[in-house]
């Protein structure tokens, strides 16, 4: 509820704001953004007279709760619309599938472990859930012109760009935390079957790294929702993009390219950095990864909305 | 620059590419001015509009609403603005509720007041049946209804309203036009808009736009006067009617008539208009400031003719209007390229902002070369 003065007291709620939120990139990206926006304007600064300016009091939310405003509508405007729900329940259906009976699946392997969810997962998420929850954010937007009516509101560029990535890996989440619900109903109920207890860390540790593969994912689907008014253009982008950044990973291609190139690759990889997770250890290197990718992927997606003013 | 200047444009220039969109676009606003923004399509009203409510930036010059500026403190700007983009973009998935309560929470008004506020607006909007439908089902007026009640609900002291009209059915449009008559008392409105009408009824002034350069900035008279000419229709009896007057003389040929119309002093042009067998009618273009009228009666009346009907008329807007952006539309008729000679010039003298002028004259030769250079 409050209204902030235009100088340097906005900087510091936007300070206390982010120490806040728990989203380490997004203290990233805005300290980036904070920058940037101070960069900007010591050059033209000069010749505008500071005395009338400081008694303009801006009439808007904080940053953190403007996010939140513009995270809510996000979400809401998924969960309007028919296809979220055919997305999902079709990845269920799918996933479920694949779990319990490819290749004699759940059945054949026959021990309390989820670790098979994890190998399937991570792809379907870049195949399907991440480009569909993402193609329409900001494509949509430019298309239908609402992004003009959106951004001359006073909202900053880098809050509408959080407030996207925000509602989109809601959506994507949503979806991840549905699939828990295959090993709660399993196993919630020991001793149920004769597989006994299902060791729980490891599982949400897989979900973590889930969490934040679909981060990483999700920002690079924003990135290049902001680039084109397409949707369908902005949905194959994507999915290119992280289905080669998963699956040049894979250890075929590793041990093909032997020394420094397949190390290489291995580094970029989304499959070699989520893989620990998978086992269920959490590895600080691929966090970090993660973190840096989704950070990229909204400066960028930031960059490129902010662009419209020069083009 | 006083501090009742709520809206200040100077030299604002906008470039895609070589094409130049705005070209050294200056004016300001004051408090409490209705002003409509007027000029053909593409002649950059949008654009200028997107400038000041911060959505692109000018290639050069500067913009200031309320003293600040549009690149430096843009979202002081934003908050003190309520802004109508041409054909309302709105969220179509949402209620009209909603999303005057999403504009409400970015605009950071607090839910006691947005309640009070929201009624005052759906009033004034007419959206009461419709508060609960979804956008996507209302027809285009009543989109742009919602637009505008988006743009009033935090109650701004600055409107910028793109086309807020050209969806609207003509009572809706009157209706707005005595709405925004009534806001306009202590509120800064500025109305883009291609309906003279309108303009006349709403604003005391106009800024008229054309090819991306303000061609005429004043008062609605001062307008009208700018093209500094008056017209005369004279209309002379040509054979007997029903009226047993018949006059003193004969009755007069119509090139007789031309030729002493054309004989007064003071009088540029003659021009016959369309008119049945029984008089022939002609318009004069006068020089602004004199009066013709009693010159062209005693001229009729010596010659012994019958004078059936004497009319003086100023310019109506529409008349200035089309006369200060007829280039425009002339252009795009042409066949070939648009970048005739001028445009050419343009790329090459980018830098020394020699623009060719007075295209209005330079048309005819445009087309000329434009023919001649054929489909390129």
């Amino acid at each position: 509820m409050s209204s902030e003065t235009i100088e340097k007291d906005s900087k510091k709620k936007l300070v206390a704001a982010e120490a806040s939120s728990d989203e380490a990139d997004e203290r990233d990206e805005r300290d980036d953004e904070e920058e940037d926006e101070s960069g900007s304007k010591s050059p033209t600064n000069s010749f505008v007279d500071d005395s009338t300016k400081r008694k303009i009091v801006i009439n808007r939310p904080s940053s953190a709760k403007m996010v939140w405003t513009l995270t809510k509508r996000e979400v809401g405007g998924y969960l309007n619309s028919a296809i979220t729900y055919i997305v999902i329940a079709t990845s269920m259906v799918a996933i479920g599938w694949y779990f319990f009976f490819y290749k004699g699946g759940f059945w054949q392997v026959d021990r309390a472990s989820m670790t098979r969810m994890f190998d399937a997962l991570p792809l379907a998420l870049c195949f399907l859930t991440i480009p569909l929850f993402t193609m329409r954010s900001l494509s949509d937007e430019k298309r239908v012109g609402t992004i003009e009516l959106l951004i001359t509101m006073p909202v900053k560029d880098s809050e509408v760009i959080l407030g996207k990535f925000f509602g989109s890996l809601a959506m994507v989440s949503l979806q991840i935390l549905l699939l828990a619900a295959y090993p709660l109903v399993m196993f919630s109920r020991a001793p149920f079957w004769h597989l006994g207890e299902l060791d729980w860390s490891p599982f949400w540790v897989g979900m973590l790294g889930l969490f934040l593969l679909s981060a990483a994912g999700t920002a690079l689907g924003v990135m290049w929702s902001s680039f084109t008014e397409s949707q369908i253009l902005s949905y194959f982008a994507t999915m290119i993009t992280l289905v080669a950044l998963y699956a040049i990973g894979f250890s075929t291609v590793v041990e093909f390219l032997q020394g420094w190139p397949g190390d290489a690759i291995a580094f970029v990889s989304l499959h070699s950095r989520f893989e620990p997770f998978a086992r269920g250890l959490i590895d600080s290197r691929a966090v970090i990864y993660f973190l840096s990718l989704t950070t990229l992927g909204l400066v960028v997606a930031f960059r490129s909305l902010e662009s419209r003013k020069w083009s | 620059m006083s501090t009742d200047v709520m809206i200040y444009a100077s030299g604002l220039t906008k470039r895609y590419g070589s094409f130049r969109a705005l070209d050294d676009v200056s004016f300001e606003v004051r408090r409490g001015e209705v002003v409509g923004f007027l000029g053909p399509n593409g002649a950059g009203k949008s654009t200028t509009m997107r400038i000041l409510t911060c959505f692109i930036a000018p290639t050069s010059g500067t913009a200031k609403v309320q003293g600040q500026d549009v690149f430096d403190d843009t979202l002081a700007v934003r908050a003190s603005l309520g802004y109508l983009p041409q054909r309302a973009p709105l969220y179509l998935e949402m209620t009209v509720y909603e999303y005057l309560r999403f504009a409400a929470q970015v605009r950071n008004i607090p839910d006691s007041t947005f309640k009070a506020r929201a009624r005052n607006v759906v009033e004034v909007c007419g959206l009461a049946q419709s508060l609960s439908k979804e956008i996507r089902h209302l027809s285009h007026g009543y989109r742009q209804r919602v637009g505008l009640a988006q743009a009033l609900i935090h109650d701004p002291p600055i409107l910028i309203l793109d086309e807020p009209t050209s969806d609207l059915d003509p009572n809706e449009k009157s209706e707005f036009l005595n709405y925004l008559k009534q806001i306009g008392k202590d509120r800064t409105v500025l109305l883009s808009t291609h309906n003279l009408k309108e303009v006349e009824s709403a604003c005391a002034r106009a800024i008229i736009v054309s090819r991306g350069r303000v061609v005429a900035d004043g008062a609605l008279d001062e307008i009208r006067a700018k093209s500094g000419r008056v017209r005369y229709i004279v209309g002379v009896q040509e054979s007997a009617s029903t009226s047993p007057y018949r006059g003193t003389g004969a009755m007069p040929r119509q090139s007789e008539v031309e030729a002493a119309l054309s004989g007064l002093k003071g009088v540029k042009k003659v021009a016959e208009l369309p008119t049945d067998d029984r008089a022939h009618a002609y318009a004069l273009d006068g020089e602004e400031g004199s009066d013709l009228r009693a010159d062209i009666f005693r001229m009729v009346a010596d010659k012994g003719w019958v004078l059936l009907e004497l009319h003086r008329d100023t310019q109506t807007l529409e008349d200035v209007f089309r006369q200060l952006t007829i280039g425009d539309e002339r252009r795009n008729r042409q066949v070939g390229p648009v970048t005739s000679e001028s445009r050419a010039a343009d790329e090459e003298e980018d830098e020394e902002e020699e623009e060719e002028d007075d295209e209005g004259e330079d048309d005819e030769e445009d087309k000329e070369t434009d023919a001649k250079r054929g489909k390129r």
